[in-house]
């Protein structure tokens, strides 16, 4: 390309999108430490402290601004991400596996899959809340936000998976059964092995997206909230800095997974390169 | 000799393409067979069938005269050694090797004692002693090789299928390994059907060979028949070793766009279905000078001179007839020491009619 | 085709191909009796609620169209309507001006690899706080104290706070735009990175200038990526409720707007004619979008 003229053009263009993406962040981060408890969600900065920060572990002398109710929503969000991760997983690859042959409907199949991401989290809320009315079902998180939740990271998961699969070699799972080994158990000690790191990254996905989900979750959740409907919770009522103390410190949080993930896979790959030696008869 | 394996009428389709018409092929117990074809020729096609990985439209395909259509692959007991060799990348060589003891369906062998001590002996006879421990991402592409052979024979399977198992070596390694499998498959005593798209591997290393053309078997011989007397033009051209013309055969010679062959000697050859041709192998041409004429019972044609690929104990030399055919001549340095040409100049091409091979 | 062979345990008493297909079924059916029992069915549930008769406090299984009379006469359902519409349009198309050339720069200028991967996992970091502090992390920026105008105002470029910053249809999709940007980005650096660079340096060599590159390879290459990030950009923004509750003060109301505040006074059956009407919106978005590519083959 014309990269000598191009390229300076588009990096300043770059670092203007970063800007715009992590503007908002940056100003929440600097509010974040407001003075508090008077201190409102915006400028200026009355006094710099770590107020908010405090108030939110609960370590702060009681004021007439709640602390966030996040404990157990927290929990309840952790476990409803771990149950979606499972099972959306779980479900996405057995239908990729079965996308691998070709079968007649596998067209119908595939669209009625990927409509579950296609959906806006509104109407299929609203649904399933007329649905379980009608049939005199409670709305708890654990069941009926639960399957909505799956109906949400099931297409990803499966994309995923089908992405996998496509590249995945088959003449290794040939090559097992022509050794004697049933197809069951080839698919147990060969292939599922070998597509583990892609079953790793879609429960990763699975479990990031049931995490943060809202919109769904919103009318299907029932009494008990989960983290993302608690905080919503807050939205109409005034706001303060706390739910931007709390902001920073889940981003922190997601900073941290993300490199812990990252210096696992660079040891990974260091470990695999230094073990691929070349050597002659 | 028992027939091991016997295929009737096996057809297979991949939508349009027809891979495979009605082959018909027996292969004997405990010889080695090997399979020629260009790519398209339907020869990994035919393998896979064999093995139970696809299958066929029509025919059948017995093993020690059961019919074996519709067992699944991993009950056929039939090894498969793939091109790209396909071993397990999460297991070592030696957890490679012993895959098929330790998991298969039938007699898993579970004790560490005696797979292990299997495993160790099978590595000796492929000579992979001492790799055990190896990842098989550490090892060479031959050592690969070795241990897929040896990952299928230690399942002591009936019939091996091999399909272009030498074709990702380099040529070094492909020589050696040659009389490698050979030497390994006579002391198993196992039937090996071998697939190649190479003409000289598959004569070196067969006991039988069978030449398979778009899907049909065309020959079915040892390898000095199928060398000496091809059955068909398109077999010759697959050996590579034949300059073919077409024409118009008669009673008393070939007519073609050189001039008229007498054929009287000749070996006639009746290949149904194909269209008459007149083959005369490389190395039995001499190249003369241009003044040179045919004597009694000699056919010339001339040809300007080319170039000439020196390959060590013999001299390919390409000559080009005045519409642009080439011809190529084969010396062997044993006879005589080789010859320079010069390019662009005429020269005489003359053999004996009688070693001509003529196709009706 | 049953035959008995004592091969080993050769017993082929099914057809193979019959065995193929139940183990595709069994595969399969779990996936889609959820989807059609979690997803197919409760859509289907809220257009037939939509027909039901409501009452102040209840709904009556009576069937009859009043709802839908009702929404398509309604000054403010259209408008809602006609709101989604315009912002679902407007924040498309700035999501792919701000993240087509982020694409390019990212997926296909950017030679190195690690560099690439960095570079996308910077754009997709914000991604991960949680979305609800990411949209009301706009007020501080966007009020009339906010950041923005306090800094146009140091720099002298304005001499009052902008008031339309905040609580306005602008601010609505300024948010929009921020939140969802990246999931234009991400697929069409995707597509970017698998286009080949020889293909680009052959027709340097052959002459072409950069818009001619961009208009007949690039741009052709990179539009199934284009295509899906604008299903996902379509599918967040129509449902959208959340960044134009918090961000217009009430004053945007899109018809995810309506669903919620139908359903916070228990008008279930209004909010199912919200709720279809939606639906078939988003039906024909997505219908039209994928008709520009076909999906399945370039996955």
């Amino acid at each position: 390309m014309q990269a000598t003229f191009a390229k300076p053009i588009f990096a300043v263009y770059l670092g203007l999108f970063l800007l715009f993406l992590y503007g908002p962040f940056i100003v929440l981060a600097i509010l974040s430490f407001q003075t508090g408890p008077e201190g409102g969600p915006q400028f200026p900065i009355v006094e710099w402290s770590t107020y908010w920060y405090r108030h939110l572990l609960g370590l702060t002398p009681p004021s007439r601004i709640a602390p966030l109710p996040i404990n157990e929503a927290l929990v309840r969000s952790l476990t409803l991400a771990f149950m979606t991760m499972v099972v959306s997983t779980v479900l996405g690859t057995a239908a990729a596996q079965a996308f691998r042959k070709r079968f007649k409907g596998s067209g119908i199949v595939f669209y009625l899959i990927v409509l579950g991401m296609m959906v806006p989290g509104v109407l299929v809320g609203l649904g399933v809340a007329l649905l379980a009315n009608f049939l005199g079902i409670q709305r708890h998180w654990f069941s009926t936000a639960f399957v909505l939740h799956v109906v949400y990271t099931f297409p990803f998961c499966f994309l995923v998976m089908l992405a996998i699969f496509n590249r995945f070699d088959q003449s290794v799972e040939e090559a097992s059964w022509s050794l004697g080994v049933s197809p069951v158990k080839t698919f147990r000690k060969v292939t599922f092995p070998m597509i583990f790191p892609g079953v790793l990254s879609a429960m990763l996905f699975a479990f990031t997206l049931s995490y943060d989900e809202f919109s769904r979750t919103l009318f299907a959740s029932g009494r008990d909230l989960t983290l993302p409907l608690a905080i919503y919770g807050t939205f109409s009522v005034e706001i303060h800095p706390n739910v931007f103390a709390f902001g920073v410190l889940t981003t922190l949080f997601s900073f941290a997974l993300l490199a812990v993930y990252a210096i696992l896979m660079a040891a990974s790959v260091r470990r695999a390169r230094r073990s691929a030696l070349q050597e002659e008869i | 000799m028992s027939t091991i394996l016997q295929l009737t009428g096996v057809s297979k389709s991949y939508g349009e393409v027809s891979a495979l018409r009605a082959v018909h092929l027996d292969v004997a117990d405990n010889a080695y067979v090997t399979l020629l074809g260009p790519s398209g020729s339907g020869k990994t096609s035919l393998l896979r069938v064999i093995a139970g990985f696809e299958l066929p439209d029509a025919g059948s395909v017995a093993l020690r005269g059961r019919p074996i259509d519709g067992v699944p692959a991993h009950r056929r007991g039939i090894g498969f050694v793939f091109q790209n060799f396909a071993l397990f990348p999460h297991l070592t060589v030696e957890r490679n090797i012993s895959y098929g003891l330790e998991n298969r369906e039938t007699d898993p062998v579970t004790d560490p004692k005696i797979w292990r001590g299997r495993t160790k002996d099978i590595m000796e006879l492929v000579g992979l002693t001492g790799f055990g421990g190896r990842n098989v991402n550490q090892i060479s592409g031959g050592q690969r090789q070795r241990v897929a052979l040896a990952r299928t024979l230690i399942t002591e399977p009936r019939l091996v299928l091999l399909d272009e198992p030498l074709g990702a070596l380099d040529a070094n390694l492909r020589s050696r390994m040659r009389a490698e499998l050979r030497q390994i498959r006579e002391r198993l005593g196992i039937a090996f059907l071998h697939v190649t798209g190479n003409e000289s591997e598959a004569l070196a290393m067969g006991d039988v060979v069978v030449v398979l053309d778009h899907g049909a078997v065309t020959q079915i011989g040892d390898p000095d028949t199928v060398y000496n007397r091809p059955a068909s033009p398109q077999v010759a051209r697959f050996l590579n070793r034949y300059n073919l013309f077409t024409g118009q055969p008669s009673t008393a010679d070939f007519q073609t766009a050189h001039g008229r062959f007498p054929i009287a000697g000749a070996n006639v050859i009746t290949a149904t279905g194909a269209e008459p041709a007149y083959a005369i192998r490389y190395d039995r041409i001499a190249v003369k000078p241009a003044a040179a004429s045919a004597g009694a019972g000699e056919v010339r044609v001339e040809g300007a001179f080319v170039a000439s690929e020196y390959t060590g104990a013999s001299v390919l030399s390409f000559f080009a007839l005045p519409d642009g055919k080439v011809i190529e001549v084969e010396s062997h340095l044993s006879q005589r020491p080789p010859e320079t040409y010069e390019p662009h100049a005429p020269y005489s091409l003359i053999w004996n009619r009688e070693a001509a091979l003529v196709f009706v | 085709m049953a035959m008995t062979s004592t091969l080993g345990n050769a017993e082929p008493t099914v057809e193979p191909k019959t065995r193929r297909n139940l183990t595709t079924a069994w595969l399969l059916i779990p996936g889609v009796a959820w989807m059609v029992l979690f997803l197919a069915l409760p859509i289907l549930m809220m257009i037939y609620i939509s027909f039901w008769t409501q009452t102040t406090f209840t709904i009556k299984s009576d069937l009859t169209t009043a709802n839908w009379v009702n929404f398509f006469t309604s000054p403010t359902y259209l408008d809602s309507l006609w709101t989604t519409v315009r912002i679902w349009i407007t924040v498309l198309a700035a999501t792919l001006i701000v993240g087509y050339p982020t694409a390019l720069f990212v997926g296909l200028l950017v030679r190195n690899k690690t560099t690439q991967t960095v570079l996308l996992v910077l754009c997709v970091i914000p991604f991960w706080t949680s979305f609800l502090i990411r949209v009301l992390a706009w007020r501080p920026m966007l009020g009339t104290d906010g950041a923005i105008n306090l800094i146009l105002l140091k720099l002298g470029l304005i001499s009052q706070p902008i008031q339309a910053l905040l609580f306005s249809e602008l601010s609505v999709v300024i948010g929009m735009t921020q939140i969802y940007c990246v999931f234009m980005v991400g697929p069409i650096a995707f597509m970017m990175g698998r286009i080949d660079p020889n293909v680009i340096e052959a027709a340097q060599d052959l002459g072409a200038g950069f818009w001619r590159i961009f208009r007949t390879i690039i741009l052709p290459l990179s539009m199934p990526g284009v295509v899906v990030g604008a299903i996902f950009v379509s599918v967040m923004v129509l449902g959208e409720f959340a960044t134009s509750a918090a961000l217009s003060g009430r004053k945007v109301n899109m018809l995810g707007n309506i669903i919620v505040t139908q359903v916070g006074s228990l008008k279930w059956a209004f909010a199912a004619v919200v709720g279809a009407v939606l639906t078939v919106l988003m039906g024909l978005v997505v219908a039209g979008l994928l008709r520009i590519v076909d999906l399945r083959k370039e996955l």
